[in-house]
């Protein structure tokens, strides 16, 4: 069995639903994070695979990945900054607990 | 089929179990960190997967920016930030039963329409080396977002830097 274009759409998809699964059903901030960090590499999967078989003499593909990283780095710094301060303000990195807007 | 056909498969096997059963150690472990560790070995694996799809500069990014630097920040974060306490509370919530349906609707609907559609698709080519291209493309015809994303991640540091002030000392 040789290895085809859906092998790898195939995985990316299994990894992108774990994601899901965890952004939905997480409490903590920082799994949701780290399950959208899982989603991000879905999508990236799915860009190189598409690249390498239907156009090898390109190179967009691993182009839009390295933007797609840069992205994920800046989203992460922010994102763990924001955590923290909320961490000091509330005590807790609980999602529920987020609700100090709702009067 | 010969031995050499057979080499990638195996290769491309043995990481989709690895990346699977380490995602959903990532989604389902009650510790945190033990999450964390498993994300950094599962990102790992996803460079593996690049190198096996021919991209040689974007396997090596992915280790240098994902495994090296976004995971090292987390772990730091998640030190900073829980008590020993979350080892014993629940982590997920009320709607996990319905969360776990949507994901799998989602995934068997993409991998229908996948095998539907992409069955059959082969390499044509070996791969080769690919950074002077990629160096080529973000400098030539991907100029403006390559400028772009500077901006980006100018905001992206100080905003990270206004976040951890503390509150007494934010102007």
């Amino acid at each position: 069995m040789t290895l085809s274009l859906h092998h790898f759409l195939m995985l990316s998809a299994i990894l992108f639903g774990i994601g899901i699964y965890g952004v939905l059903s997480r409490r903590n901030i920082l799994g949701i994070l780290m399950s959208i960090e899982l989603m991000f590499n879905a999508a990236n999967i799915n860009l190189i695979a598409f690249n390498h078989f239907l156009y090898p003499d390109q190179v967009w593909g691993h182009g839009f990945v390295i933007f797609v990283m840069t992205l994920a780095a800046a989203e992460a710094v922010v994102g763990l900054s924001l955590v923290l301060a909320i961490y000091r303000n509330i005590k807790s990195v609980y999602t529920e607990k987020l609700n100090i807007l709702h009067g | 089929m010969t031995m050499e056909q057979m080499i990638p498969t195996v290769i491309f096997a043995a990481m989709a179990i690895l990346l699977i059963g380490l995602s959903l150690i990532v989604v389902t472990a009650k510790s945190v960190f033990r999450s964390a560790i498993a994300l950094t070995a599962a990102l790992g694996i996803v460079a593996g997967i690049f190198a096996l799809l021919g991209a040689d500069f974007v396997a090596a990014s992915q280790l240098l920016i994902y495994v090296g630097g976004i995971m090292i920040i987390m772990l730091f974060v998640i030190m900073l930030s829980q008590r020993s306490t979350a080892l014993t509370e629940r982590q997920t919530n009320e709607q996990w039963l319905w969360g776990a349906l949507f994901a799998l609707a989602v995934t068997c609907a993409l991998i229908v329409q996948f095998r539907a559609v992409y069955r059959g698709v082969f390499a044509t080519s070996v791969p080769t080396p690919t950074s002077v291209a990629i160096g080529r493309l973000l400098l030539g015809d991907m100029i403006v977002p390559f400028e772009a994303i500077s901006l980006v991640l100018l905001a992206a540091l100080v905003g990270a830097v206004y976040f951890g002030l503390d509150y007494e000392e934010k102007l």
